[in-house]
């Protein structure tokens, strides 16, 4: 009962201790939301993740379509040729079984 | 220990040693020696039971994500296919494990050895698949 206690106990301060964390966020800083991007240039999403306790990795998309998947938390990704037009392009953190979390940032660019 | 990554992780153990039986299991009937039919038997119930395990677990992990998160996990491409592959995989596995079980009395020592070549062929394809579900999506 005492080893149940015990175990019970720990747990819970897991739990507090993981209430307290930071809240995770994703903040894309590049393209910049409205941005007019050319469509022959390799363009770059430039971004800082932090996944949080329940977060691992994050999924990029564009236009709801996954184009990869980023395990580092800060940094570039080199986005392949996009189509002209209007272009959502999101960063979503998913937990180890790929599941998204709500956790998300989202710009939207013009492509010419 | 929240609650969620104790469900991942309970999934998780049934699903690995789901993998360990369907592997183990039939590399054991005919390696390193051919065991006799009564232990041949019993290692086909262990296969089997390992599948199961493993098709149980697996919709499991589904579930677990759409118990906490509301959808399952967001996986496309390569990841998909390797999913896929591994459905077929446990299909032929239960199939073959159930037939051995039924029929394997009246079956001689060539179709006893196919049914094991495919059962470790089942498992051996469902755990390759299984680390490119893991690391892509």
């Amino acid at each position: 009962m005492r080893t149940l206690s015990a175990v019970l106990l720990i747990c819970a301060s897991l739990d507090a201790a993981e209430a307290l964390a930071a809240e995770p966020f994703v903040r894309i800083t590049q393209p910049a939301n409205g941005a007019q991007l050319d469509a022959m240039d390799q363009n770059r999403l430039v971004y800082e993740v932090d996944p949080g306790p329940r977060g691992d990795h994050v999924h990029v998309y564009v236009d709801d379509r996954e184009v990869g998947i980023l395990r580092q938390l800060k940094g570039s990704y080199t986005l392949e040729t996009l189509a002209p037009g209007e272009r959502r392009i999101c960063i979503r953190v998913v937990n180890k079984a790929h599941t998204p979390i709500g956790v998300q940032d989202c710009v939207t660019a013009r492509v010419e | 220990m929240n609650a969620e990554n104790l469900a991942y992780t309970a999934v998780q153990v049934v699903h690995n040693f789901g993998a360990a039986a369907v592997v183990g299991g039939a590399v054991f009937a005919r390696w390193p020696t051919a065991q006799d039919p009564v232990v041949q038997r019993w290692l086909a119930w262990l296969v089997l039971a390992g599948w199961v395990a493993q098709a149980a677990s697996g919709s499991l992990f589904g579930a677990v994500s759409v118990h906490y998160y509301g959808q399952f996990p967001d996986i496309h491409g390569i990841a998909v296919a390797a999913l896929g592959i591994k459905i077929a995989a446990a299909v032929v596995g239960v199939a073959v494990a159930a037939a051995f079980l039924r029929l394997s009395a009246r079956w001689g020592d060539t179709a006893r050895r196919r049914a094991w070549a495919a059962l470790t062929g089942a498992g051996v394809v469902a755990l390759t698949a299984a680390a490119f579900l893991r690391w892509f999506s």
